[in-house]
């Protein structure tokens, strides 16, 4: 049996997981991302490996993806983080044509073809506003871990309009309506409905399909699927570990690139044969 | 095992080394040996990102991280002990032209060129700004012909902005920055060709900002197809031919016009085996080193550049590098501004063999050499109507410029097309509309980027190049 691992590294976490020929997961690590790249992305793959009660000979590929993708230096391959969540999404909602990924620092939206193959694609511009830093610094100064920003949210009755296109001065929103005593989950919806708004604009940008499937690490939090939702107007889908699919996505298309190149290799052993013969 | 990340510097006399850095943070390994010399700031040192700066510090800083100075020119680091992982396997194992000469082609202030006036007493030199100069001629009456292409991303626009409006690409902006900050003081005359507006309107700007510069402008036909057009153009290089006369002081015979043909015919024979190995063995030649090697020929005497174009092609005959898994592209760009290397290195490592582009480097404007018999000045004008590579600014009704592509793809056996436009070009976006019918009606893969040449930050071009090339490679 082979396996092969998948490196997401992004801004804020380096998620590793390791598949079989199978396709099923054998070890799962996240860790956060700190300025030693190849010494975190060793890290977390060493505890996946630990997971997987395998030993690092035992990979047979390795892809990696995430604004990190070129910074672990025993890759076989990197991949862009567009490629990889696409592959993912598809293999999780083998209906989905449209996909938008969130993460700490960036926002892509894509349209894709039923293979996973990303057809055009749109990424944020170099602004905090449109990404999970703006959440966090929200979160940050409304006093709220960000594990309960979701669950916050979702509760909230009457979200606040926070609609400045620039994360500085929508804290200065943020400081009006904590002043003015609105409630916590109302001004975090707020902030959930401002991103949904930038995102819709970038999916739409990409091409908008019926049925969106939304990934990376802001996906988790509740409120802002629900923010999403009620902007787009169609079906959200979000798998259980929305902030693995690019690790998910890089590992499957490992497997594709090892399936080739052992196609090739029986390929030239055929060709050697027949000449010998 | 390879060298690895090179860091340009030049020593000043103080043992100071003055470094233009030029630091690939792309290895995090590296990013934190340099930050522990703290010589950079972190607002310098970003991932992925190549910053340009200029910063002074001692030797021994860094020969105490057991890094130190080769050639006097490149600090590199050796010693590999700390090394925790074994290299990635992307890089190439012999000797880079690039690092070689970078910074002769990146340095805003010519020093090369002003160093060679020095040493050249009375030499005239003429500024050639893009494209398709009759460098003959210039060379012929005893002259330097010098690319000027523009203040690539070392040089920041302060003065041209009031002269230019905010649409205009930026090369015309950037030439004449270095004009107005003084520093093509070593130029006698500059050279300007019907090639846009904004080019044309470059040229009046320049007449009227530098009067004691022979600014001149040659009109090129329009009409390719007319019998009257070789007659047109040889007069108007009659013209120019008579200026430069008076400039330099001496009369250009016939002979000593064919003397400077044959020389450049040397160049262009050298320059078309270049881009044969290039398109041939990808993986031997990149196409940053081609670029390289083609466009210090716009810098230094014709002469100078055979020498070591002769000598690089012997070394690169010598390697023998493993083919990488890689998309086989034709980059198309109606090049007259240029993109920063970095871009084109970029693309290469984003996983494509560029095998053809339309870079215009080293005089490269003829496919073919220029007959020695008959007028040598008809046979520039022949050259120019018949065998000139195509561009953005040369309308040829005789053969559409999508053929031409499509053409070029088939030869080389390329799987995919690249168009990277100058931002507000508009040759290059009217090009776009004919290629992108063509490449689709063909089932050719493509994808349209644009540029500036004083992008510094090449995350998103980069992204966008790995995406397309791994739709192909994972279809």
């Amino acid at each position: 049996m082979s396996f092969v691992a998948g490196i997401d590294m992004g801004a804020k976490s380096t998620k590793v997981l390791i598949l079989d020929e199978e396709k099923r997961i054998q070890g799962r690590s996240v860790v956060k991302t700190r300025v030693d790249f190849p010494a975190v992305a060793k890290e977390a793959v060493n505890t996946a490996l630990q997971q997987a009660g395998l030993k690092e000979k035992d990979l047979s590929y390795i892809a990696t993806t995430g604004f990190g993708r070129y910074n672990v230096p025993f890759r076989d391959i990197q991949i862009t983080e567009i490629t990889s969540v696409a592959r993912g999404a598809v293999f999780l909602f083998p209906k989905t044509r449209c996909v938008l990924d969130i993460g700490a620092q960036s926002t892509r939206a894509m349209r894709i073809l039923g293979t996973g193959k990303v057809q055009n694609f749109r990424t944020n511009d170099k602004c905090a506003a449109g990404a999970g830093g703006f959440i966090e610094r929200a979160a940050k100064y409304l006093e709220v871990k960000i594990e309960e920003v979701g669950d916050l949210s979702i509760q909230a009755t009457k979200p606040q309009t926070i609609s400045s296109v620039c994360a500085v001065l929508a804290e200065s929103e943020i400081i009006n309506h904590v002043s003015s005593g609105e409630k916590i989950g109302d001004i975090l919806r707020g902030v959930h409905n401002s991103l949904a708004s930038r995102a819709l604009a970038l999916i739409k940008r990409a091409g908008l399909e019926d049925e969106v499937t939304f990934v990376g690490g802001v996906a988790r939090q509740k409120g802002m699927v629900k923010a999403l939702e009620e902007t787009v107007k169609t079906k959200v889908n979000v798998s259980e570990e929305p902030d693995m699919i690019g690790a998910l996505g890089a590992a499957l298309l490992a497997l594709r690139r090892l399936e080739k190149i052992r196609q090739d290799r029986e390929k030239e052993t055929t060709t050697e044969e027949t000449r010998a013969v | 095992m390879t060298p690895l990340r090179k860091i340009l510097c030049t020593e000043s006399s103080n043992k100071q080394v003055v470094c233009h850095t030029r630091i690939v943070c792309k290895d995090v390994y590296y990013l934190n040996k340099i930050q522990e010399l703290g010589i950079f700031t972190n607002s310098f040192l970003n991932l992925g990102k190549t910053h340009a700066t200029t910063h002074s510090f001692h030797l021994n800083q860094y020969r105490q991280f057991g890094w130190h100075i080769t050639c006097g020119k490149t600090i590199q680091r050796t010693d590999r002990n700390e090394q925790p992982f074994e290299r990635s396997r992307d890089e190439m194992t012999s000797e880079n032209f690039v690092d070689r000469y970078r910074e002769l082609i990146e340095d805003p202030t010519f020093s090369r060129i002003v160093e060679w006036k020095a040493n050249h007493s009375g030499s005239k030199i003429i500024g050639c700004y893009p494209v398709y100069t009759p460098v003959e001629l210039i060379h012929a009456a005893g002259m330097l012909p010098v690319g000027i292409l523009g203040g690539g991303n070392r040089l920041e626009i302060a003065h041209a902005d009031s002269r230019f409006q905010s649409f205009i690409c930026s090369i015309v902006k950037s030439t004449l920055e270095l004009g107005l900050t003084g520093k093509l003081h070593f130029l006698d005359g500059i050279v300007f060709h019907s090639i846009c507006d904004p080019a044309r309107n470059l040229a009046s700007v320049f007449q009227r900002n530098f009067p004691q510069m022979m600014v001149e402008f040659i009109h090129f036909p329009q009409n390719m197809v007319s019998p009257h057009t070789v007659k047109y153009l040889s007069a108007e290089y009659r013209r120019i031919k008579s200026a430069y006369e008076g400039l330099a002081g001496k009369a250009v015979t016939d002979e000593a016009l064919r003397q400077s043909i044959r020389i450049y015919n040397e160049q262009r024979k050298l320059i078309r085996e270049l881009y044969r190995i290039r398109s041939e063995k990808p993986h031997n030649l990149s196409t940053a080193e081609c670029y390289v090697l083609n466009r210090i020929g716009t810098l230094l005497p014709v002469e100078e550049h055979i020498a070591i174009v002769k000598e690089a092609i012997a070394a690169i005959n010598q390697r023998d590098e493993k083919p990488k898994d890689r998309i086989r592209v034709i980059l198309e760009g109606s090049f007259c501004e240029q993109p920063p290397l970095e871009l084109i290195e970029g693309l290469e490592a984003a996983g494509c063999y560029l095998l053809d582009d339309d870079f215009l480097q080293g005089w490269r404007w003829f496919l073919k050499d220029i007959p020695l018999d008959g007028e040598p000045i008809q046979n520039l004008a022949r050259a120019y109507l018949d065998h000139s590579v195509f561009s953005g600014v040369k309308h040829d009704l005789r053969e559409p410029k999508s053929k031409h592509l499509i053409d070029k793809v088939r030869e080389t056996g390329a799987n995919a097309v690249i168009i990277l436009a100058a931002k507000f070009c508009e040759p290059a976006l009217f090009d776009y509309a004919l290629y992108r019918q063509a490449l689709e009606r063909e089932g050719i893969p493509h994808l349209y980027l644009e540029f500036e040449e004083k992008m510094w930050i090449f995350d998103k071009s980069r992204t966008e190049v790995e995406t397309f090339v791994e739709s192909m490679l994972f279809d």
